[in-house]
């Protein structure tokens, strides 16, 4: 549905989205493996060389955790599971079939995967500390397994011949090359799903998730795609892991220290970047091993307390890891010239309805959008909406109003699939909607916004966007042109290229309407828009939802600002403890009494 | 300006020259060895009496001459710290082999785990390396650089229940008939017990009337030990790791009537003898609980035992102690019979040694020969049990201190 056509001079895609070339974000990665795998040239002493390998493997390791729970913010304090689980798969893979770990460790990575799928499917019912809290237990649970099943020490034969077929080499320098192989296929991994639709909506997903599945995203499956992709590569790893040190023991892959490690790499680091986990690991792996080798015999104990220390700093002045600190130091200067030089004139708002509008007969109207027929849903004994019915034409503005604790957020909540009906009936465009998931409301046709606006903040406002645009984009090229329609529509194209974290209130609105829309929603919930805004605010963000009602889309607004409400909408309903008081155009609902004394009491109403 | 740098620059390297020079050929008679064990985390304690006793014996082999076959030289001890971990331990022993190229010899890492990841990286050094850990995987990888001076958990198993049920016999004129078996689930454990579960007890011509695992640390002993106080075995079989399990168990055992060796009560390793027992409970409690170990304080120690106890002001040495002090002896031997500081040639001569003096008298069996695993010959195991407070050598009769006491019913 791309019926809109944005103005000659509006910022173009390019603009908005500035292509970047691949090579770009692939160059440091090869340069950082290159010059790793160059000093290592450099290197004969075999402890330097184990360290060189041991930084790359905590890396990769960091990246698998990253990969999931960076992105996805949902922490995972049980990654030790599938790297124990790769550790162990290619130790007695090797011990019992005489398994190559060549072939064994892509093995365990493709276990890992499934382990995470079956790891993933019950354990994403739970939400927040509860989801954190119940991964530690699978690391913890699959330890004691494994002692019970005694393999309390178990070691990968050494094998005198033929070493190199067994992943075994007397020259330590081809460890180093291996764990870079990991490592830069580790990276590659999350540059991809960075970039992907994947990445884009664990961003998604992590900055508010309920909001994520209004936009669209269908969150359990992805979900389900980055633990699984997480879970491989970090089985992967461990696979890997058990190669170098030979020795496998529960405590040492399944131990509550190795999901920490993870977690202390990607935060120190930085948390959802494709380099904070390595950064983590070049600085913490040599600083500990240092601090073991050079106090370790002479003060014992006290390099846990340095490593500690030094954690602690960093944690104080990089909350978000040292990547991010050292990117917003770079970014600073260069923040300035960021908004898109001729900001877009906005086309011409189409005249405020008035009361004389509503009286004409309605532009082509062909029956209701939207029937809503006895929906009722009550919390324990409040009985929040109560067979409320109405119905939405298409290309209107309908109105919901009425005092604090009517049931309006309920409402919205009831339409696109948050809460359950207890009875009633939705239907869309005549078909029955009730019941599906908010992410399939969203691709059916309706759009919602939230009281409280979360936009993606690390993210620029065209990425904001771009989110929202991927429920219908089939192509990515079209889903950048539907994101750059909404921002024209929304009158933020000119600020496209800013960060989200920059904007002021009513741009934030702005692109949380303009998230919205990039999904071609049919009808627009928009849930107290207004909220929070200047008189001023207020008029500019009108003006832009008269202009997306201009070009067609059928909106049902919840405000407060009744003045700003009287000038925009077609009609009103209003709620009062959960059922509909009244009906009607603007002038009729304002002098209803009964809606007054709901608004401002008897005393008023009489008064009136 | 220029030229005062140069000069500068010439006098500094000739003086560095001439130091080297001088280091090389004034000091021919050192031999550096290594002692690679946790001296921090959770196994530091045990790593720090084991430095105690490599450090006495390295003053004492230099004290006493030092290497003859080498003119004299004297042993220099490098330590390093194995940490907490398998990880830890296999960094510190890369670092070991890489940063100090003529060790010929090393001793380490305490916990099996450790010296597992450890030996992985002396055998391919071909650095020989004793070890006193139990684990029965270090001699049966194939390895040819790794010498283990302690017997293995089942091996231990297999040889003190006939020696106890002996003991019980000859104090009671009765042969116990019933065992109960209360154990962690650590790998040590489980393998002390396994040879008599594995035959339900007949190998030993015993019944086991309680037969519990458990897995620490333990939240409340009073199951455990009702069980024990209702089947009223005739003796029991108790490992145990952990020192506040075992606190737990035996305070559990006395407060149900049958500890203070009411119930002959028999552990393995070191943490039931270890200093911190003493510590952290009523001593007392402790009386006649025993416990076997591959190694303990013995008979004909005396000068030993009273100057590491002097100088370290540790109570006793335990095994940790003893047994490092007697790794210094045995690569000092082993170095008299090479007659040139060589890894190699010491480990050859670690292969062919036989000996049953000096260093053996430091060791159960009293004799220092490797079989071609590596593994000690007939290195046997000590039985150690608590009396007045202290935990003295009770077997075999030619280490111990003093009698067993087993209780007559």
């Amino acid at each position: 549905m791309m019926s809109y056509v944005a103005p000659a001079d509006a910022p173009s895609v390019e603009d908005i989205f500035p292509p970047e070339a691949a090579w770009r974000s692939l160059m440091p990665i090869l340069a950082v493996l290159l010059c790793w795998g160059a000093a290592a040239f450099a290197i004969t002493n075999s402890y330097y060389l184990l360290l060189m390998t041991m930084v790359p493997v905590w890396a990769a390791f960091g990246l698998s955790w990253n990969l999931f729970s960076g992105y996805s913010g949902l922490i995972s304090f049980g990654h030790a599971a599938f790297f124990g689980l790769g550790a162990y798969f290619v130790t007695l893979a090797f011990i019992v079939f005489g398994l190559t770990p060549w072939l064994g460790i892509p093995i365990a990575g493709l276990l890992g995967a499934v382990a995470a799928l079956l790891i993933g499917l019950p354990t994403f019912r739970l939400r927040g500390h509860y989801f954190a809290l119940a991964m530690l237990a699978y690391p913890l649970a699959l330890l004691s397994i494994f002692e019970w099943l005694g393999y309390e020490e178990v070691t990968l034969p050494m094998k005198r011949e033929a070493g190199a077929t067994w992943m075994q080499f007397a020259d330590y320098h081809v460890y180093v090359f291996l764990a870079l192989a990991l490592l830069g296929g580790a990276m590659l991994l999350t540059r991809a799903v960075e970039r992907s639709r994947l990445g884009l909506a664990l961003v998604a997903i992590r900055q508010n998730e309920p909001a994520a599945e209004a936009a669209g995203i269908d969150t359990l499956r992805r979900k389900l795609q980055a633990l699984s992709l997480s879970g491989g590569l970090a089985a992967l790893t461990g696979g890997f892991y058990a190669v170098i040190l030979l020795v496998v023991t529960p405590d040492s892959v399944f131990g509550m220290l190795v999901s920490a490690q993870a977690l202390t790499l990607a935060m120190f680091g930085g948390v959802g970047s494709v380099w904070g986990p390595i950064i983590g690991a070049v600085i913490l792996i040599p600083l500990s091993e240092l601090l073991q080798a050079k106090l370790g015999a002479v003060i014992p104990g006290i390099q846990g307390v340095v490593y500690g220390l030094a954690i602690v700093a960093v944690i104080l002045l990089a909350r978000e890891g040292l990547f991010w600190r050292v990117k917003d130091l770079l970014r600073r200067p260069a923040a300035q010239a960021m908004p898109l030089a001729p900001a877009a004139t906005p086309p011409p708002a189409p005249p405020p309805r008035s009361e004389a509008t509503d009286a004409m007969p309605l532009l082509e109207v062909t029956g209701p959008l939207l029937e809503v027929t006895g929906l009722s849903r009550a919390f324990g004994g409040l009985h929040a909406v109560q067979d409320v019915s109405f119905s939405v034409r298409s290309g209107e503005i309908l109105g919901v109003i009425g005092p604090n604790g009517a049931g309006k957020t309920t409402l919205f909540n009831l339409l696109n699939g948050f809460v359950r009906p207890d009875a009633g009936a939705v239907l869309l465009r005549g078909q029955n909607i009730l019941g599906q998931q908010p992410n399939r409301i969203c691709r059916a046709g309706i759009g919602r916004t939230f009281q409280v606006v979360r936009p993606f903040a690390r993210m620029t406002v065209a990425d904001n966007v771009r989110a929202g645009a991927h429920v219908h984009g089939a192509s990515e090229a079209e889903a950048r042109a539907l994101a750059r329609a909404a921002l024209v529509r929304t009158g933020i194209a000119g600020q496209a290229r800013m960060l989200a974290s920059q904007l002021t209130n009513l741009q934030l609105r702005q692109m949380e309407l303009a998230r919205a829309l990039a999904g071609s929603p049919d009808l627009l919930l928009l849930d107290e828009p207004l909220a929070g805004l200047g008189a001023g605010e207020i008029e500019v963000l009108i003006d832009v939802v008269r202009r997306i009602a201009a070009d067609g889309v059928t909106i049902v607004i919840i405000e407060h600002t009744l003045h700003a409400m009287v000038r925009l909408v077609d009609r009103f309903i209003v709620l009062d403890h959960g059922t509909v008081l009244a009906t009607g155009s603007p002038t009729e609902v304002t002098q209803n009494p009964a809606v007054i004394e709901a608004y401002l009491g008897k005393a008023w109403a009489e008064h009136a | 300006m220029i030229t005062l740098t140069r000069r500068h620059l010439l006098g500094t390297t000739a003086a560095g020259l001439a130091a080297v020079a001088r280091t090389a050929a004034a000091d021919p008679a050192e031999v550096k060895i290594a002692l690679l064990v946790p001296l921090s985390g959770a196994w530091g304690r045990f790593g720090v009496t084991m430095r105690e006793g490599a450090e006495l014996g390295v003053r004492d082999v230099n004290a006493q001459g030092g290497v003859k076959a080498l003119g004299g030289a004297k042993l220099k001890l490098m330590v390093f710290d194995a940490g907490d971990s398998a990880e830890k331990a296999k960094e510190a022993a890369q670092r070991m082999v890489a940063d100090q190229p003529d060790l010929v010899a090393a001793s380490g890492a305490y916990l099996s785990t450790f010296t597992l990841a450890a030996t992985e990286v002396t055998e391919r050094a071909e650095l020989p390396m004793l070890t006193l850990s139990y684990s029965d995987l270090i001699t049966n990888r194939g390895f040819r650089y790794v010498f283990q001076t302690s017997s293995r958990g089942d091996d231990q198993a297999n040889e003190s229940i006939p020696a106890l049920l002996k003991m019980a016999e000859q104090a009671t004129g009765k042969r116990p008939q019933t065992v109960g078996i209360i154990t962690d689930n650590t790998g040590a454990s489980i393998s002390f017990v396994k040879p008599l579960r594995d035959s339900n007890g007949e190998k030993f011509g015993l019944k086991i009337v309680v037969n519990e695992t458990f897995t620490p640390p333990l939240a409340d002993a009073t199951q455990l030990i009702q069980k024990v106080r209702a089947a009223r075995p005739d003796m029991l079989i108790m490992p145990v790791t952990v020192i506040s399990d075992a606190k737990q168990l035996i305070e559990k055992m006395n407060e149900f009537g049958i500890g203070r060796g009411r119930l002959p009560t028999i552990c393995s390793g070191i943490a039931v003898a270890d200093f911190d027992m003493q510590k952290n409970m009523n001593p007392a409690l402790l009386d006649g609980l025993m416990t076997v170990v591959a190694n303990w304080d013995a008979k004909g120690e005396d000068q030993i035992q009273a100057k590491f106890k002097a100088e370290t002001h540790e109570p006793w040495m335990t095994q940790n102690g003893i047994s490092t002090y007697g790794d210094m002896w045995i690569i000092k031997a082993a170095l008299e019979k090479a007659g040139k500081a060589d890894r190699h040639a010491v480990a050859d001569a670690l292969r062919t040694l036989d000996i049953t003096d000096g260093p053996a008298m430091f060791f159960p069996g009293h004799r220092i020969e490797f079989d071609s695993k590596g593994l000690r010959e007939n290195a046997g195991l000590v039985i150690v049990q608590w009396q007045k407070g202290t935990p003295i050598t009770v077997y075999p009769p030619e280490l111990a201190v003093a009698a067993p006491i087993w209780p007559k019913h």
